[in-house]
Order: structure tokens, then sequence, then C-alpha cells
């Protein structure tokens, strides 16, 4: 597995996605929630992450009832569960790596 | 703002539109009704980040369709070998650059030769002879080119045998 780390707009959705699904407008709303408002997608920037992580299959499509394209939720697989926690984890690493570095010059 | 959306929505390629049209015009809509009551900034700079995130996601779109290569990647950018500049590059440059360097002797040398004061006299006697080394210094560096493609597996010919053996493995299976 190769850490590369995850784009910010990716990892968001994500972590959007990571306690239930959610339709496009949903994660539109809830990412600006989580971001604190620091990061507002775009419809088109929103649509790009989704098709590529449809692509690589970190996530699927949810519960179309009625079957029409406007209602289409999105959920984690267990594939994209699992990069998200990688990613976690190495931001994890990475602050308390960055933490110790500074105790120590501050010492 | 919807109707425009729409027309931007047609520079995406056939095969994302009937993935996500529709629903990104829902999406797009139900984003526009929550603008209303918010001062003149914040609807502006709704309407340029969607159009600018359209454009950019149908460039995105094509070029990853056409190239294969995907320039907005689920992970951050590193240096991949696609993007990478082969070795050989590095010797058809300095060959190049000796090729530069080689004609400009020569036209040192012929103007040494045909105008020692400074004077420019007529360039047609000097064209038959400045056009032979153009000639011979670009088939030179052609040669030096596919000598190097040649060293590395890469010629035509090369790539023509392989693809040959392929087909035949192919049509042996």
């Amino acid at each position: 597995m190769k850490a590369l780390p995850l784009s910010e707009p990716v990892l968001l959705v994500l972590l959007s996605l990571s306690d239930r699904p959610r339709h496009g407008y949903s994660i539109l709303k809830d990412v600006e929630q989580i971001s604190r408002g620091r990061v507002v997608l775009s419809t088109g920037t929103l649509y790009g992450a989704l098709h590529r992580l449809l692509a690589q299959a970190w996530i699927e499509r949810y519960g179309q009832g009625d079957g029409s394209r406007d209602s289409r939720a999105y959920r984690l697989t267990s594939r994209g569960r699992q990069n998200l926690q990688w990613e976690i984890a190495r931001m994890k690493d990475l602050a308390r790596l960055a933490s110790l570095r500074l105790a120590h010059k501050e010492a | 703002m919807l109707r425009m959306y729409r027309g931007l929505l047609q520079l995406y390629p056939a095969a994302y539109r009937r993935e996500f049209m529709e629903e990104m015009l829902r999406v797009c809509e139900q984003a526009q009704k929550d603008l209303v009551g918010l001062p003149f900034t914040a609807r502006a700079a709704f309407y340029v980040r969607e159009i600018a995130g359209l454009l950019a996601g149908a460039a995105h779109e094509h070029l990853t369709t056409i190239l294969e290569v995907d320039f907005c990647p689920v992970r951050s950018r590193d240096m991949k070998p696609q993007y990478r500049f082969p070795r050989s590059t590095v010797g058809l440059m300095l060959v190049i650059l000796a090729g530069v360097l080689l004609a400009i002797e020569q036209a040192k040398g012929i103007q040494v030769k045909y105008a020692p004061g400074g004077h420019v006299s007529a360039v047609w006697s000097t064209l038959p002879q400045f056009a032979t080394w153009v000639l011979a210094l670009v088939c030179l560096a052609g040669f030096a080119g596919w000598a190097i493609l040649f060293a590395l597996g890469r010629s035509g010919v090369q790539r023509l045998s392989n693809l040959s053996t392929e087909v035949v493995a192919e049509i042996k299976r």
C-alpha cells in the first residue's frame, strides 16, 4: 500500500460517508459543516470526486428505491473504509511526530 | 442559472452526462435555494465556484478520457513514472546541443570566409553549403535518436516485432 496522502476533497467526502450513506446535496452540506465552513465544494468538484471513488470501488451506490437518478445515495465500501482508516492512521502518526519534534525543540 | 448550468454540463463527455447530469442538476438546484437571503457576495461566490467547478471538471474528464491519465487522482500527486523524462532524453539533448554549437561554429566560419570585414554579401552562394550542413545535422540528430531508441529496445521495428509476437501468441491461444 502506497501511503500517499488523500486529497482534501476526497478525504472530506469519505469522512462524510463514514457514518451513513448520503446523497450528493447531503455530502455537500456535511463537508462544509465538518470543515467548519473552510471547504465548500462545488457540484463539479463533488461529482468529479464521486466519479473517481466509484471507479476505484471506494464507494458504491446505495438504495435507489424508486430507481430515479436524483435520489441516489452513496456509501463507503469496505475498501474505502480501509483506505480512510489508513489515512487517519497516517495523519495521527504525522501529528505524533510533529508533537514530539516540537516538544523536543521547546525542552 | 440552472439553464446556464445545464448548458455547461453539455461540455462533459456523453457517458459522464448520462451518469451524473440529472443528479448534478438536482443538487445545484437545492444548493441554489440555500442562497435566498444571502448577501450578493455570497451568491456571486456560489456562481463563480459552480462555473469554475464545471469547467475544470469537464476539462478533467475529457483529458482523462483522451490521455488515459488521471490528472486529479484520489491520492495527492507524486512524481509518477509517466511524468518523468526517460534517461535517454539527457543523451538526446546533449546531441542536439552539440549540433547547435557546431552549427554556430560553422556559421562563424562562413562569415569569416565570405564576409571577413563584417560586410554581408549575398547569401545565395552559401545557401547550398548551409542547406547541406543543416541536412547533415538533422540526419545526425535523427540517427542519434534512433540509435538511443534501438539501444533501449524501443525502435519502431522492435515494437512491431514485439506486437507481432503477441498477436501470434494470442492467435495460438
